[in-house]
């Protein structure tokens, strides 16, 4: 079983994005959509291989939908399903 | 179209007008350099300069008047918009001498006579075509020019021009500007929030770590180079710059399939790819047709740089380049191909390149620009890549009007060297897709822009051509 909960992938996501990628105020949280925040396709591969080099789980773009990159939290959900079959 | 002057005066800064403070020197960006020294390669060899223009098709209402205005209390406020990009004492970095910007002249807004039965759904005037064809003078601070077509006096609407040297802005911030310049008109900006000279973030990796990357980026480029493309146009050559322009606006029905397709092709975070492989098979179509080997089809797609989330750097280029190569045997599989694009842009990003092209560009700034130009087509067999390509998805989306006149359309014509050529450029405006084509005259014949022409729709709707 994963060592990692979707809550604990959700703060990863959030805080990759908040640190690495994509410059935002104190008003982004877990929940803010990635997309309105200012996220674009290479931050979004660049965040998917920063989740798998935490992770060891690479989650294929494809699998992606304007719906889990609504926030944090659903990519977390995402990922955390992909970790639970891997 | 007669493109005969009407009215090119320059109104005089007010008495007293002094330029605004800010930084005495703004230096360029590695891709500014990038873009200079094609810039100075066009001027050598082809008589012109490396420009991009942003066209903006308007409806009844625009005051030329209000324009000239409007652009010269901004340029008074942002030095930038005319300073002289020269090296320091002749040696450094590149930068813009926003210090000696009071003595250049400011940009101007030059009015042209229209077609009697012309219009803003109309074709272009060949006045805009031509301006990208003039000679900018980059050192004298000559960075911006405005070209403005109204039909009935404006009564049936405006055509208007906004042509830069390609270092000015990138396709970004040249939207942004517009934005902006007109949310000064609007009252809602001040001239002063226009000047943003934002740098890129600084690298939070070491010097050699950098230099790592760089090597890495030219060892990529060199890879790609040992199947070297060959461009419609061939190798650098010493003719005049004759760059012409087409525009064709899909309908609303057919822009929502041709969305469709790049979402269920490409997926909702690459459409970019599809409107790439459609651009690579469109001109396949012609190297087939003149039965000429193509080497690899090679094309750099920039990427955006900017912080994201953030409203500013509208001045200077802030993108690096993602390459894409991929042979001919390759361009007949529609579905293929994109996944080949795909996975060729996932590997580029992990493998750093996009940071490495940054990296690789801002070093070579403290090259002499022959030797940039110089240093780029020796590794591609004398090409610089097979043709152009942009896509750049909203047109200024956030922008219904532009000094009061409803904008109808908008897009792009960006820079093109006569060699590759030729380029395509994709955008929407509203629900509408423009596919803006710029060419060297002599590169393509008359059946092959139609040929290119029917094979992009074809690709883009899902039809045969």
């Amino acid at each position: 079983m994963t060592e990692w909960s979707v809550q604990r992938l959700a703060q990863l996501v959030f805080e990759i994005v908040r640190d690495q990628l994509v410059a935002v105020g104190d008003d982004f949280t877990p929940q803010s959509d990635l997309i309105e925040a200012g996220l674009d396709s290479i931050g979004v591969t660049q965040l998917m291989l920063a989740l798998e080099e935490r992770t060891g789980v690479w989650v294929d773009e494809g699998l992606l939908t304007p719906e889990l990159l609504s926030s944090s939290e659903t990519l977390a959900a995402c990922v955390h399903e992909q970790l639970a079959q891997s | 179209m007669s493109s005969s002057l009407r009215a090119d005066a320059v109104p005089p800064v007010a008495a007293g007008a002094v330029t605004s403070g800010g930084p005495r020197i703004v230096p360029l960006t590695g891709s500014d350099c990038f873009l200079r020294a094609f810039d100075d390669e066009v001027r050598r060899y082809n008589g012109a300069s490396h420009v991009s223009q942003l066209i903006l098709r308007l409806g009844p209402g625009f005051d030329v008047e209000v324009l000239r205005r409007l652009v010269h209390e901004v340029t008074v406020v942002v030095p930038l918009m005319r300073a002289p990009i020269r090296r320091r004492y002749g040696v450094g970095l590149p930068v813009y001498r926003t210090d000696l910007a009071d003595r250049m002249p400011l940009p101007v807004v030059t009015v042209h006579a229209s077609e009697p039965d012309g219009g803003p759904t109309g074709p272009l005037p060949d006045a805009f075509a031509a301006r990208m064809n003039d000679r900018f003078l980059g050192r004298r601070g000559r960075l911006l020019h405005f070209d403005v077509v109204p039909y009935a006096d404006g009564a049936r609407g405006t055509d208007l021009a906004m042509s830069w040297l390609h270092m000015l802005f990138d396709g970004t911030g040249s939207e942004t500007f517009i934005a902006q310049l007109d949310r000064y008109f609007q009252g809602t900006r001040g001239a002063a929030d226009l000047m943003t000279y934002d740098r890129p973030p600084a690298p939070r990796e070491q010097m050699s770590a950098r230099g790592q990357r760089a090597r890495a980026w030219r060892a990529h480029i060199a890879h790609l180079g040992a199947s070297p493309p060959r461009s419609l146009a061939g190798p650098l050559r010493s003719v005049p710059q004759d760059l012409r322009l087409r525009v064709e606006t899909l309908g609303v029905e057919e822009t929502a399939r041709a969305i469709e397709r790049a979402k269920a092709l490409a997926g909702f975070l690459t459409p970019m790819l599809f409107y790439l492989a459609v651009t690579i098979r469109a001109h396949d179509r012609v190297f087939r047709a003149r039965g000429l080997d193509p080497g690899s089809y090679v094309v750099p797609l920039p990427v955006n740089l900017r912080p994201k989330g953030v409203d500013g750097a509208i001045f200077r280029s802030h993108v690096s380049l993602l390459w894409f190569q991929v042979q001919q045997e390759q361009v007949s599989d529609l579905e293929g191909l994109i996944a080949d694009l795909k996975r060729q842009r996932h590997a580029s990003i992990k493998g750093g390149l996009v940071e490495g092209g940054v990296a690789a560009m801002e070093f070579v700034r403290f090259l002499p620009k022959r030797l940039y130009a110089r240093m780029t087509r020796r590794g591609m067999a004398g090409e610089l890549c097979s043709f152009f390509f942009a896509y750049t998805d909203q047109f200024v989306p956030a922008a219904q009007s532009f000094l009061g006149a409803e904008i109808l359309n908008g897009f792009h014509a960006p820079a093109v060297t006569p060699s590759p050529g030729s380029c395509l450029a994709m955008s929407l405006r509203g629900a509408r897709l423009n596919v803006t084509h710029v060419y060297q005259s002599d590169v393509l014949a008359e059946e092959e822009i139609e040929t290119m022409r029917r094979s992009v729709r074809a690709d883009l709707i899902g039809e045969a051509s």
